[in-house]
């Protein structure tokens, strides 16, 4: 009897523990987080229809001198070597207005803003950067690969997102080279190590309203960041854009999506690489704003429609029996 | 008088509709005439969420074939057995057949373009939410988004995948599925299509485990007439089976570099 009834009292006190928790975090801090709806089955819900976030913003500070572009870019134009015109369309598409901008390196942590690179990473993005006339030095982007993670959440012109979500699951749906990740919340165990794939074996869970999604199971076809192109006579260096930082299968990453406001979706990512990386280091930015509830998420077929540029890159015709 | 005509016309359009609804949910479901059995989503659709894969050799030939080296021999899925093309298209069918080491489009690695990205022998994965069916596959990382919230088909575009818009009739999603490009082949055979191709799918559950899966293709620049295929979707229950990634297009890069 006297044990049901302290039972009953120590259930009451962790409930209200429980209950008062959220309320009193909330008390304490000024500004109110964000709370999400729910959706049916209890997850904070972040499906819609999303675009991408600032694009213009730096990966990364550069390991060695900043690079200055060349001279016949017209007086005050200032075009970085991310760009591709991108930061200039952006701005004149007013539904993108709330975006805003960031000068800062998506590198947060370390917070000098550098890509802690191991010696051999540095070699090759060098390497890359002195042969971009080869093949196998160019970006996976171009030649239609995958994106991998985190670089699929990296803002870019050319992406725009659908989330989806159903009991058990989200799913992030990319326009970017059709990519999709179904990304199952229920604890699973990850894929046997001997299974490697380019974007790598994904299993999610919420933290309050973040979804933190643990990535693992990769191969080494796919680079970390990289979200624009090199300037032409650019040393590797002086690189601000995550262009061609490779890693190796042992890579895992952490990545947590928390709604900040209904239309914002902040983004980081901790990559942890001890073979490519001196310790783990950590982006962040706004990575997706919520779209037009009509937005629709069109064909990406990067492939299909690259036959000249393979024929450029290597001198194969893959489809000589079409004109 | 009109008002007079109106009434007794519902009292008679209701017997009509449920005779209607009797007969079409009866033709839908020939083997029971009853709702599907199986799971159903909280908004009372058949729940189609989950791994699904043919099996049968519809990839290499929809038509019947003889198997030889590295293709499995098949009694066809098209209904009635041939398809009934032009005279011109027959011609062109065959010189596809001879060339189709290298014409065919998936030894390029194109995406499969719809129907043949559901019957290729690797599974494909559905989500479905109230407004959207999302088909992800393991060939080529395709991808189809199926609207099912009754939006329209977009205009004059051309898509390996195509456009798809989808409507619930009784327990069978029927797939409408338009702008298609016409550089997708239906099978390793040869069997082609123009950019006129319509095709229709009607996805049935037949029992937790079992889609019927039925689908017309209309396009008159190449078939004397629409006609149809069908074939069963069987759910993948291997315990923890989750979707890979054939990514084709890797491995074309790994054989043109030589790594």
């Amino acid at each position: 009897m006297n044990r049901s009834v302290g039972n009953r009292i120590a259930m009451v006190a962790i409930a209200a523990t429980v209950l008062l928790a959220p309320a009193l975090a909330l008390a304490q801090s000024s500004a109110q987080p964000y709370v999400p709806p729910r959706t049916p089955d209890g997850q904070p819900d972040i499906s819609g229809m999303y675009e991408p976030g600032w694009i213009g913003q730096p990966a990364e500070a550069p390991i060695g001198a900043p690079w200055r572009p060349p001279q016949r870019t017209a007086p005050g134009r200032t075009i970085g070597p991310t760009d591709f015109g991108a930061r200039e369309a952006a701005e004149k598409d007013s539904s993108r207005a709330q975006i805003k901008p960031s000068t800062k390196p998506m590198v947060i942590d370390p917070p000098d803003g550098k890509i802690p690179m191991q010696p051999w990473v540095a070699e090759r993005r060098k390497l890359i950067y002195e042969n971009q006339d080869k093949a196998e030095h160019l970006d996976p982007r171009v030649r239609c690969l995958q994106a991998g993670v985190p670089r699929a959440n990296t803002p870019v012109y050319y992406n725009s997102y659908q989330i989806l979500q159903k009991p058990g699951y989200v799913v992030i749906v990319y326009e970017w080279n059709h990519m999709t990740r179904i990304i199952p919340l229920d604890g699973r165990p990850h894929l046997d190590a001997r299974i490697r794939l380019p974007m790598g074996d994904s299993r999610g869970r919420w933290e309050g309203n973040t979804l933190v999604v643990e990535t693992t199971n990769f191969n080494d076809d796919t680079w970390v960041l990289g979200h624009g192109a090199i300037g032409e006579g650019q040393p590797s260096s002086s690189a601000t854009s995550g262009h061609g930082i490779v890693h190796s299968p042992e890579l895992r990453v952490v990545e947590r999506f928390t709604p900040v406001d209904g239309h914002i979706i902040n983004y980081q990512a901790t990559i942890h690489d001890p073979k490519a990386f001196t310790r783990p280091f950590t982006v962040a930015f706004d990575a997706m704003v919520r779209g037009r509830s009509d937005h629709q998420i069109f064909e990406y077929a990067c492939h299909e429609g690259n036959r000249d540029g393979i024929l450029m890159a290597t001198g194969v015709d893959i489809d000589p029996t079409q004109k | 008088m009109r008002v007079r005509r109106v009434v007794p016309a519902a009292r008679v359009a209701t017997p009509l509709i449920l005779v209607w609804l009797a007969v079409t949910s009866a033709a839908a479901q020939p083997a029971t005439g009853a709702r599907s059995q199986g799971p159903r989503t909280p908004d009372g659709k058949p729940d189609l969420n989950g791994i699904w894969q043919v099996i049968n050799s519809a990839h290499w030939d929809i038509e019947a074939h003889s198997p030889e080296e590295g293709v499995p021999g098949g009694q066809g899925v098209v209904e009635g057995g041939t398809i009934p093309y032009q005279p011109w298209a027959l011609e062109k069918r065959k010189e596809n057949y001879a060339r189709r080491a290298t014409a065919d489009p998936l030894s390029k690695c194109y995406l499969p373009g719809v129907p043949r990205v559901t019957y290729v022998p690797l599974p494909f994965e559905i989500i479905q939410t109230p407004k959207y069916v999302v088909m992800a596959f393991e060939i080529a990382h395709a991808r189809r988004i199926i609207y099912t919230d009754g939006s329209a088909h977009v205009e004059a575009l051309e898509f390996w995948m195509g456009d798809s818009r989808g409507r619930w009739e009784g327990d069978t999603l029927v797939v409408s599925t338009n702008n298609l490009t016409d550089k997708t082949w239906l099978d390793k055979a040869g069997n082609f299509h123009s950019t006129d191709l319509h095709v229709i799918e009607r996805y049935t559950p037949a029992g937790p485990n079992h889609i019927q899966y039925e689908v017309t293709l209309e396009d008159p620049k190449v078939f004397t007439r629409p006609w149809k295929m069908s074939m069963i979707l069987y759910r993948r229950l291997e315990p923890g089976l989750q979707l890979l990634d054939y990514d084709c297009v890797s491995f074309f890069w790994k054989r043109t570099l030589g790594k």
